[in-house]
């Protein structure tokens, strides 16, 4: 039997009373990127506060019934903590923030409240079993569980942006909150790629395409053939409805631009 | 091992032709000399057994099989015209829960033994039926029409055959064939009707045949025979018979047949040419 140490970075919280205004700001977030909080390993860092453990309680829970999963508590020893609640962690290092979705229009509340507080840090994860949180940056299932996931051919490149090398079907949803989503082939109608990056289809791009879900304006679509059903970057989007129907069928880009998305034929 | 083959044939949507469709390949392919055994899985909603004229001499059913009811040779039902083909019909009075994983890998697994081909006409939609019918096959076929919702539930059942399947789920990539039906020439000429070639951009699975919307398939499905074996020269049966042969590996060019013209248009289209 073999123990392998594995290192993450996590998210960290800090919850600053009242938690009622917290909890706004983190529904706020969650709301302009519904991927930043899949799939990553949260830590609750309520060091220095002498919370009591029933405020614990509920914060817990109120995290949990946004289906943010604490994977441990940061500032209470371990005998405090109730059964059921995540480990006590200690000792993390620090280490570069970790990039916030900025909701637009919002730079005049960040300064008090929400955007500003969650640094990232450095968990040193020791013995711990692979399948917690072995790789972030797979592709995981939607809310959807029968949605099936192409497996095999998703080769991983260094876990910041995985290739598709098959066509996306209809009901198939990838999901890459971490990076960059190549996919060669076509995206078909009723599909959707969620990225946290850019997206690239070498294909006609029939479905739906969310790029910067994690709140990055600099990310951008690309496709060979534009007849995408919606597309979006930061949580900005249009139907095809709206797209400027010069465009259709070509091959094109999108970008976010002052607020608003910019469609441009590529070549 | 024997070296059976088990297509699925399949489309997602309902009322595409995957009966029509299971019943002429099964059929073809019989009469190519091959021993081959078709399985209804629609289990509350058979038709097969109709379209394959065994409707009157059905004792068991895939159901009665599955639960150790019956052995598989009771209930296999050999055709009336070709001794080389077998029906094993599905419960019209069961519904598809009654089917269960393991009983449908040992019902498929004893049937390789016996059979060359083993065609398997799945149910519509996406749900249990299906997902057994095609989970120990080897081939698929994918019927679509020419039309926008039947492409887009084809795509979602690839999807599927790509994830859910024995051939995926072991690492492998299941062979898939496009088959169109109900494709109609004159609406096609005029646009009114997704182009073939758009179907198969859509879906990128390699067109394995075009089936003409004819009158000649409700004949024969009126008389219980499949279309392959009540008039050969009909152009849905041609259809299917090349389509076969494109299935067995033959590498022949899919040409779209079409209604006999009068004379009259015969020289009209000579001269047009």
């Amino acid at each position: 039997m073999k123990f392998k140490g594995k290192s993450f970075i996590a998210i960290v919280l800090a919850p600053e009373p009242p938690f009622a205004d917290w909890f706004r700001e983190i529904d706020r977030i969650t709301s302009r990127s519904p991927g930043f909080f899949i799939d990553r390993p949260i830590i609750l860092d309520v060091r220095g506060s002498k919370i009591p453990i029933e405020d614990l309680e509920d914060l817990l829970e109120g995290l949990s019934s946004r289906s943010i999963r604490v994977m441990g508590i940061d500032g209470v020893a371990g005998t405090r903590l109730k059964p059921g609640m995540p480990p006590s962690f200690s000792g993390g290092r620090l280490a570069s923030d970790v990039e916030v979705p900025n909701p637009s229009g919002n730079a005049d509340k960040s300064g008090d409240n929400g955007s500003g507080e969650e640094s990232g840090k450095k968990t040193q994860a020791d013995n711990k079993s692979s399948k917690d949180n072995s790789n972030g940056a797979a592709e995981s299932d939607s809310s959807e569980t029968e949605a099936p996931q192409i497996a095999a051919p998703a080769s991983e490149d260094n876990g910041s942006s995985i290739v598709i090398t098959e066509p996306v079907r209809s009901g198939q949803s990838i999901l890459h909150p971490d990076g960059d989503v190549t996919v060669i082939g076509s995206v078909s109608s009723g599909a959707e790629i969620i990225a946290g990056g850019s997206i690239h289809v070498y294909g006609t791009l029939r479905g739906r395409a969310l790029a910067g879900v994690a709140g990055k304006d600099s990310a951008r679509i690309f496709c060979s053939r534009l007849d995408a059903e919606l597309v979006s970057i930061n949580g900005l989007y249009k139907v095809a409805d709206d797209f400027d129907g010069k465009l259709r069928n070509s091959a094109a880009q999108i970008r976010f631009e002052n607020e608003s998305l910019v469609f441009e034929e590529l070549n | 091992m024997s070296n059976a083959t088990v297509v699925v044939v399949t489309s997602g949507k309902g009322g595409v032709g995957k009966t029509t469709t299971t019943a002429a390949i099964a059929s073809a392919l019989a009469k190519e000399g091959y021993q081959v055994c078709a399985i209804d899985f629609d289990v509350g909603l058979r038709n097969l057994d109709l379209i394959m004229g065994a409707e009157r001499r059905v004792v068991f059913d895939l159901v009665n099989v599955v639960r150790g009811e019956a052995s598989i040779k009771q209930a296999l039902v050999r055709d009336k015209k070709l001794n080389n083909l077998y029906l094993l019909p599905a419960s019209q009075t069961r519904d598809k829960d009654a089917l269960t994983e393991e009983g449908v890998a040992s019902v498929i697994n004893e049937l390789r033994m016996y059979f060359d081909w083993i065609v398997c006409d799945s149910p519509a939609g996406i749900e249990r039926g299906a997902t057994l019918a095609m989970r120990h096959a080897d081939e698929a076929i994918i019927v679509s029409n020419p039309e926008v919702s039947s492409v887009r539930d084809c795509d979602r059942i690839i999807g599927l055959l790509d994830a859910k399947t024995k051939v995926a789920e072991d690492g492998g990539r299941m062979p898939k064939h496009l088959m169109i039906t109900r494709y109609d020439t004159e609406r096609a000429k005029t646009g009114d009707m997704l182009a073939t070639d758009d179907v198969v951009d859509i879906l990128s699975v390699p067109l394995i045949g075009v089936v003409p919307e004819s009158k000649d398939v409700l004949k024969a499905s009126n008389v219980g025979l499949p279309v392959t074996l009540s008039d050969e020269n009909s152009p849905p049966a041609k259809a299917y018979l090349e389509a076969t042969r494109r299935l067995l590996g033959e590498d022949i060019p899919v040409t779209i047949p079409e209604e006999k013209k009068g004379l009259f248009g015969k020289l009209f289209k000579g001269r047009a040419a």
